[in-house]
């Protein structure tokens, strides 16, 4: 079995046992909500509602309720998109890359962590919808066979990749995390109590699809799980890429770059792990997961943001060079615009966000801080909307006939929406941290000997 | 002769492992092995086969790249394509292999449709795992911190009720009268 | 053999039971009791209704209730009775008439649909902005639906009688007739009989902007109180002082001349100097523009009088004077001044040079301004003294257009019958007795002399929409006789006109001797300059409004000025020196909308309170300028309380500024005014093109394997066939276009466009199809920064700023139709592809809205519904109007919210083409190829055609050495493309 060096700190904190782990994954869906949890959860379903609003306004209206104009014909809407989509990102590489590469510490967060995947990425998904001028005839990006014979889509065109690609990401990644929750879900029926709580027993009957643990299933399991996760890891770096070339295929100097993928991937890679910090941080306090999820997890997600958030400087440096090398005029006035024009001040929190605050998690002490790595999550996640802002509005606002140049300016519907979905979000997340076994117990006992404090203090002795 | 089904129960999977190895070096079947997480290193000692998912997934991904790569021939270049022929961009739409590049995405995301989902189904079904079955596990706390062997025997289960307790087993029931 | 078979219902029927014929009679044995149920009420009345029966209520009553849910669309047609002969459903009619509304006048085609006027096309000639939206006018519904008395509806009958008798009881007073100037000879001729009936009757004309100057100074010239027409095309060198004759200034077929006299191919291209103040259309167009204050314009001219005897002469002249003694007799100079003195000394210089009866002919005079400002005056002055007992108006709005508005409304009140025959209630006919509504020029007879020598005719295309009577009907009715139509076939086939043939050719020349002129007596005396430092004020007319008259259009209203590139408003515009001056400023808003600071403006007569200041280059140091035609309070619901009412200032010379509290939102649709340095219009010099015709127009080349080739013999995939069939180009010369934005009007009246209104406009929203860029020539140019090692940050943000008197560029953008589309390629629903005629398709009802293709059009020519602009009283404009809903083509959709629409190059124009051509069995010709824009284009910058076609004119141009495609770089190949502009410049 795994062996793991002695000098590494425990990943499992206390003197747990399996049914310790046990006790502690079911307690938040057994025990009653804190009142943290409370004012968050009121909070957030109140910002949803607000979003629903607002789009059923402009749905309702039309899409000139937004601040749109000719030129801009896209700014918030393919913003938040973008930015959610990444926010994604961290979810699928945590459970699917670092499964792949054996990084048990992934086990304590990798639920949660998808969890917030798939919510994000349906936040992601409403945006693509609800931008279309006629969002009633949505499904007519699907190829659907129809009465009009030979009326079909165009497969040439990055929007449609994307309705591939989103729907395929978000489909397997479910499927991914629902895999992994069925012992779980398994454990917690077997806890419940047909006399006390009948309907929960119920519940999770249903959602254990039967499981018992048998030798030949957890076989399979482990073999799905793994393949799974080699098919979700092209797959997460293909969404992204996929995104990136609704921009990177484009004729739009300043979307028209081939380092986009790449760049892309690792930009949502650095926002998703800034925003999975962000919910563990919130989650293992309302939840009472401190033994579980450790400053150690922590400290490992900051290192990869500081990895990904130095790539995705190099990126924004390089971008800038290229533009200079390629004596294209309309290249070069573009980056120079977004620098020093009108929008300037996007460009400006871009950079500070994403280049030169991640770059404190140098020191170690701001590294293994819980606080600090809060508010710098936080920063991380502004710095990563700002850049996308940057690419769609300020390459857009001012192309190629200084005739069409114009400007930009949000309504309170744009701002209105972007609540919305955030509030969706927490709303779903917060639901799931009730009702979901928010840690993989069945994994996390896998290294429990190997990693659990206890053990290692008794190998030590 | 009758037969007995015997469920022992251990408390720790390293003990298990060793028993489940002096069982069958002793030649004696173990029928199934409940635990609460994957034990390392069990498979092999109960012996059992490796399992086909991985191929399945595979061929499932074939199906899925041929299906995108057909569906995209028949919209965009033939059938469709040339009954209705679309000029869109000025794209060589009579050729596949000129369009290609444009086509590259979604067919590899028809792949992962296809390998994701069908190897997942093929798995539940194979498990018997859908919504609504009930666990067979004999004892529900095999899901918690137990882990628990069954054996079927038949004539006299003294010799192995002393293998198992030597090999650590806390408990071992028969079926029918557990002691709860 | 015959079968005797006998086959029964039953035994009864076998052995003849009487039953079987009882039943055969009635299938009832019994009597139904149906009297006794239905017959007695209270019985009836008393039922209590069984639960079956409240079934089958409530059965019927959900059926009923899920019918009347569905709503059905109320479509108001009426089917033809009696369908007449020349109407075919879906097949256009054209009707040759006149458009003269008292301002504007052209010879036009009018298109009917189903006997709807829908469109004005020239009848050979030129027209403008204003004649071509006038078929809007026609259904604007603020027009008035009957005769009014005191402001009252009331019916012709009772007018006819009391004005009839009032006239008859006038004993000594004056009957005044105030017209515009009427080109109309059987017009005059009813005045003159009306005139015979009742005694004293007076005449006066009077035009909105006045030109007495050059009427009065022709008086003393020429014994002729007429203005000259000018040969623009036989001019080698044009002189105008302010005169913006481009675009409002005298007729519009100057502007067609103008470009006619300025072809480069010939190596004849006249050289054109403006010496303005406002930044005109002329002065944009110019080869070199002088900016002067209006004070300093008669001592120029009487300077420039001074050169041609030989005397010495004003520097700034130098140029001028050089190229006016070189080329003698081939020169006009004119000037828009309204002083005698000044007009007498150009006619003096255009004497001296010998332009008369060659570049100007005063003997065949043209008829469009004859008003008289001092007639006027006497006219006011009786009015006041009580001389007039009666006033009739006829196309003027005095109490609006009226410098002295007010004074004239005071006099107004001492007449005792004050009929206007206006269409609208405007200022005037709402304090009138009486009005009596005249028809709009689409629905009248009428004739029209503009020149001499050339006369065209009227006809009504569409029965009155409203009880309104024409004008000249009035005058028969209350003259005793009617029927003007006969009166005038009468007159003209008195004249031995061929009647059916002028009227279906729409125009006639008649041989007339040349005017009895009296020699050239030079009265003209030198002008000395005059230094002040006092603001100067210059009023001018904007191309979409012109005097105001259509201010209720809201086509008009939504065209954006060339020069400012605003719309909906006027403002005072103003150098940018002197606003800073001033401390005055324009400034973007978040949004990118224009706002500025306001002023009073105030001279010792009058003040107007909180007017905008426009910054706009090119005009002249401490002066500024502002169009009359807006400010108006009776024009309907688009043209009420627009910009502000600069009549009061018509004469006024300087004026003082003040700046007050607050800002101003402007809608203006172009925030940037250069180029910043990029290759968008490609010009050159004619020296340049004569020895180079490919001059100014490089086109980058890259390598390749076959070695270096342009973009467009580049590809990376092989090529559709594009030469199979028709290939439809447009070619735009920038040379030709004088921006006038006469082909945007045409567009959105062919393709059925939206207005938007202030607002949108404001949000860079406007749904123009095709729209003018204007482009300022900046101080600022790479090769300066390479000189002075200017940052490229410093020298971009310098090049943001215009010149203070730049040159000026015009360029016509819509879709280029590109055969490499990026918006093509876009779509996931394949809602835009491309047809193997080289046009771009948009698939209104596939289109699903990403607007990604907007996004990835570098020209930026697609527009988004963003709201429901048609039947939404948000957007009320014509699209939400009964009247104004019948001007639509019925031959293209209107757009629904939530699609992207953009030029479709008249798709249905050329799909008739093609049918016409397929029915009469003959090859489309090129000559009928034709898209609305290029079709209205007065100075043929527009071709239209089949560049599959090798003998057709747009082959030759796509061939041409000036042909360039807009960002040639992208490789995007456009089926538009342009032709450089050349500047006559040394």
């Amino acid at each position: 079995m795994h062996k793991e060096s002695e000098i590494r700190d425990p990943l499992i904190l206390g003197n747990k046992t399996y049914h310790d782990i046990t006790r502690d994954i079911a307690r938040p869906v057994e025990g009653k909500a804190n009142k943290y949890w409370w004012i968050l959860f009121g909070l957030s379903v109140a910002l949803f509602l607000w979003g629903v609003g607002c789009m059923a306004y402009t749905i309702g209206t039309g899409i000139g309720v937004w601040g749109l104009n000719r030129t801009v014909n896209w700014a918030w809407d393919i913003t938040n998109f973008v930015w959610w989509i990444g926010i994604g990102h961290a979810g699928t590489l945590i459970s699917a890359v670092l499964l792949l590469f054996r990084q048990k510490w992934r086990m304590a967060i990798n639920r949660s962590a998808e969890a917030m995947t798939i919510f994000g990425v349906i936040q992601a998904g409403l945006f693509p919808l609800i931008h279309m001028g006629r969002p009633w005839l949505a499904y007519w990006v699907f190829p659907i066979p129809n009465q009009y014979g030979s009326l079909w889509q165009n497969f040439n065109s990055p929007l449609l990749w994307d309705v591939f690609a989103i729907s395929t990401y978000l489909t397997v990644s479910t499927v991914f995390w629902y895999i992994g929750l069925i012992p779980d879900f398994a454990m917690i029926r077997d806890r419940m109590s047909k006399t006390i709580s009948p309907m929960k027993k119920k519940l999770y009957t249903l959602l254990a699809f039967g499981w018992s643990g048998r030798a030949k299933h957890w076989q399979r399991f482990e073999e799905v799980s793994l393949v799974l996760a080699g098919l979700a890891t092209p797959l997460v770096f293909s969404v992204h890429s996929i995104v990136s070339m609704d921009f990177a295929t484009s004729v739009i100097p300043g979307w028209h770059t081939t380092i986009f993928p790449p760049y892309f991937v690792l930009g949502a890679l650095f926002s998703g792990f800034a925003m999975v910090e962000t919910l563990l941080i919130i989650m293992r306090k309302v939840v009472n997961m401190e033994a579980y999820i450790t400053i150690k997890h922590i400290e490992y997600m900051n290192v990869i943001i500081l990895f990904t958030g130095s790539l995705v400087g190099t990126a924004y440096i390089t971008e800038l060079f290229m533009a200079w090398y390629s004596g294209v005029e309309f290249e070069q006035y573009a980056f120079l615009n977004r620098a020093t024009g009108p929008y300037w001040w996007a460009y400006a929190s871009m950079m500070s966000c994403n280049v030169i605050i991640p770059q404190l998690y140098w020191i170690r002490k701001i590294r293994t801080s819980f606080i600090a790595t809060f508010i710098l999550s936080i920063f991380v996640n502004i710095g990563m909307w700002f850049e996308r802002f940057v690419i769609i509005v300020t390459s857009l606002h001012r192309d190629f006939l200084p005739s069409a140049w114009t400007m930009f300016s949000p309504t309170f519907v744009d701002m209105g929406i972007f609540l919305g979905t955030i509030g969706f979000f927490f709303t779903l997340f917060l639901m799931y941290s009730r009702t979901f076994p928010v840690v993989a117990q069945a994994e996390l006992k896998t290294i429990l000997k190997s990693s659990g404090s206890e053990f290692k203090t008794r190998s030590n002795e | 002769m009758s037969k007995k089904i015997l469920y022992a129960i251990f408390d720790d999977d390293e003990v298990l492992v060793k028993s489940v190895k002096e069982l069958r070096s002793k030649g004696i079947e173990i029928a199934e092995v409940y635990s609460p997480f994957p034990v390392h290193g069990l498979d092999h000692a109960l012996g059992l086969k490796e399992t086909r998912m991985a191929i399945t997934a595979f061929i499932y991904g074939c199906l899925g790249l041929a299906f995108g790569g057909l569906l995209i021939y028949y919209i965009m270049i033939s059938g469709v394509g040339k009954s209705w022929p679309m000029n869109i961009g000025g794209k060589p739409n009579w050729t596949f292999y000129q369009n290609m590049p444009a086509f590259v995405p979604i067919m590899f995301e028809c792949t992962v449709l296809f390998a994701g989902h069908l190897m997942s189904l093929t798995y539940l079904f194979r498990n018997r795992l859908y919504p609504g079955a009930t666990t067979t596990s004999p004892d529900p706390r095999t899901t918690d911190d137990k882990f628990l062997m069954e054996l079927e025997i038949e004539g006299s289960d003294v010799e192995i009720k002393k293998i198992l307790t030597a090999t650590g087993a806390s408990e071992i029931n028969e079926k029918g009268n557990e002691n709860e | 053999m015959k079968t005797t078979k006998k086959y029964w219902k039953g035994l009864a029927q076998l052995n003849d039971d009487p039953i079987v014929e009882k039943l055969a009679q009635n299938e009832f044995v019994e009597q139904l009791p149906v009297d006794e149920f239905l017959g007695d009420q209270e019985n009836l009345s008393s039922t209590s209704s069984s639960r079956r029966d409240f079934l089958k209520f409530l059965g019927f009553s959900t059926a009923a209730a899920t019918l009347a849910a569905c709503e059905t669309p109320i479509v108001k047609s009426i089917p033809y009775l009696v369908k007449p002969d020349e109407i075919i459903p879906g097949v256009a009619n054209y009707y040759a008439s006149t458009i003269y509304d008292g301002r504007d006048y052209a010879s036009v085609l009018v298109k009917t649909r189903e006997g709807r006027p829908i469109k004005i096309e020239n009848n050979g000639t030129s027209s403008n902005s204003r004649v071509q939206a006038s078929v809007l006018s026609l259904y604007d519904s603020a027009r008035l639906r009957h005769p009014l008395k005191e402001n009252k509806e009331t019916d012709w009958n009772t007018v006819d009688k009391e004005i009839r008798e009032k006239l008859g009881n006038i004993k000594s007073g004056k009957i005044a007739f105030l017209t515009s100037t009427i080109l109309s000879p059987s017009t005059n001729k009813l005045i003159e009989e009306f005139s015979k009936n009742y005694n004293n009757v007076e005449h006066v004309m009077i035009d909105s902007t006045p030109y007495d100057g050059i009427l009065d100074a022709n008086m003393d010239s020429f014994g002729v109180r007429l203005v000259p027409t000018y040969s623009f095309d036989k001019a080698a060198v044009i002189v105008s002082f302010g005169a913006d004759f481009l675009a409002n200034w005298m007729a519009n077929e100057y502007a067609t001349d103008y470009v006619n006299g300025r072809n480069p191919k010939s190596g004849k291209m006249s050289k054109h100097y403006q010496l303005e103040t406002n930044l005109s259309l002329s002065g944009s167009n110019a080869d070199k523009r002088i900016q002067i204050k209006p004070s300093e314009q008669g001592y120029l001219i009487s300077s420039l009088y001074d050169a041609v005897q030989g005397k010495d002469f004003d520097s700034r002249l130098s140029h001028i004077v050089k190229a006016l003694k070189s080329n003698p007799k081939k020169s006009i100079i004119i000037s828009n001044s309204n002083d005698k003195n000044i007009q007498l000394l150009v006619n003096a210089i255009n004497q001296k040079l010998g332009n008369y009866n060659s570049t100007i002919s005063i003997a065949k005079p043209s008829n469009l301004k004859q008003g008289n400002s001092e007639k006027l005056n006497a006219l006011i002055s009786d009015m006041k003294n009580g001389n007039v007992s009666a006033l009739i108006t006829y196309n003027v709005n005095p109490s609006y257009s009226l410098e002295k508005a007010n004074e004239f409304n005071k006099a107004l009140q001492n007449v005792n019958l004050k009929i206007s025959t206006s269409l609208h209630n405007d200022e005037t006919a709402s304090l009138m007795d009486y009005v009596c509504p005249d028809h709009h020029n689409l629905e009248s007879w009428g004739d029209a002399n503009p020149k001499h020598g050339v006369y065209s005719l009227m006809q009504p295309t569409i029965s009155p929409l409203f009880s309104t009577r024409q004008f000249q009907e009035s005058l028969l009715v209350w003259s005793g006789k009617s029927d003007y139509q006969q009166y005038l076939q009468d007159f003209w086939m008195n004249k031995g006109i061929d009647w059916n043939k002028s009227l279906h050719d729409g125009f006639f020349d008649m041989k007339e001797d040349k005017l009895k002129l009296k020699r050239f007596v030079d009265q003209s005396k030198s002008i000395k300059s005059s230094e002040s430092n006092l603001i100067e004020l210059e009023i001018y007319e904007t191309i979409a409004l012109g005097d105001g008259f259509q201010s209720n259009n809201p086509w008009l209203q939504e065209l954006p000025d060339p020069i400012t590139r605003a719309c909906w408003d006027n403002y005072l515009t103003i150098s940018a020196t002197t606003a800073k001056e001033l401390g005055l400023s324009n400034w973007n808003v978040s949004n990118g909308a224009l706002n500025g600071s306001l002023v009073d403006i105030t001279t010792n007569e009058v003040t107007l309170k909180n007017v905008p200041v426009m910054i706009s280059p090119g005009q002249a140091r401490s002066t500024v300028g502002m169009a009359i035609g807006y400010g108006r309070t009776k024009a309907g619901k688009a043209g009420d309380n627009v910009g502000f009412n600069a009549y009061p200032f018509l004469s006024a010379k300087t004026v003082n500024i003040s700046k007050v509290e607050g800002e101003y939102e402007f809608a203006c649709i172009q925030l940037h005014h250069t180029m910043m340095g990029r290759d968008i219009v490609k010009e050159t010099t004619l020296s340049e093109y004569i020895k180079d015709p490919s001059s100014g127009n490089h086109r980058e080349t890259y390598q390749t394997y076959k070695g270096k080739l342009t973009a467009d013999k580049v590809s990376l995939y092989d090529e559709h066939d594009l030469e199979t069939g028709h290939f439809w180009n447009l070619s735009i010369d920038l040379n030709s276009c004088i921006g006038c934005g006469e082909c945007v009007i045409a567009c959105q009246a062919e393709n059925n466009l939206s207005v938007v209104g202030k607002e949108e406009i404001r949000k860079s929203r406007d749904m123009h199809w095709l729209r003018i860029d204007r482009y300022f020539s900046s101080d600022m140019t790479k090769k300066l920064s390479k000189e002075e090692k200017i940052s490229a940050i410093d020298m971009f943000s310098e090049m943001e700023v215009p010149s203070e008197n730049p040159e000026v560029v015009f360029q016509p953008v819509m879709c280029m139709h590109c055969n490499h589309a990026p918006c093509e390629n876009v779509c996931p629903v394949a809602a835009t592809t491309h047809s193997n005629e080289g046009l771009n398709q948009m698939t209104y009802n596939r289109c699903v809205g990403t607007r990604y293709c907007a996004n990835n059009c570098p020209y930026k020519v697609r527009r988004f519904n963003w709201f429901q602009y048609s039947d939404n009283d948000k957007f009320d404009f014509n699209m939400n109007d009964d009247y104004g809903k019948m001007v639509l083509n019925p031959d293209v959709v209107v757009r629904s919210r939530g699609v992207i629409e953009k030029c479709s190059m008249c798709i249905q124009k050329i799909q008739e083409l093609k049918l016409n051509a397929k029915n009469s069995g003959q090859p489309v010709k090129d000559v009928d190829a034709q898209t609305a824009c290029s079709a209205s284009c007065s100075t043929n910058a527009l071709t239209f055609g089949d560049s599959n076609n090798k003998d057709s004119k747009v082959w030759s141009l796509r061939n041409d050495d000036r042909a360039y495609d807009l960002l040639d770089h992208l490789n995007v190949r456009p089926s538009v493309f342009y032709q450089t502009k050349i500047r006559n410049k040394a």
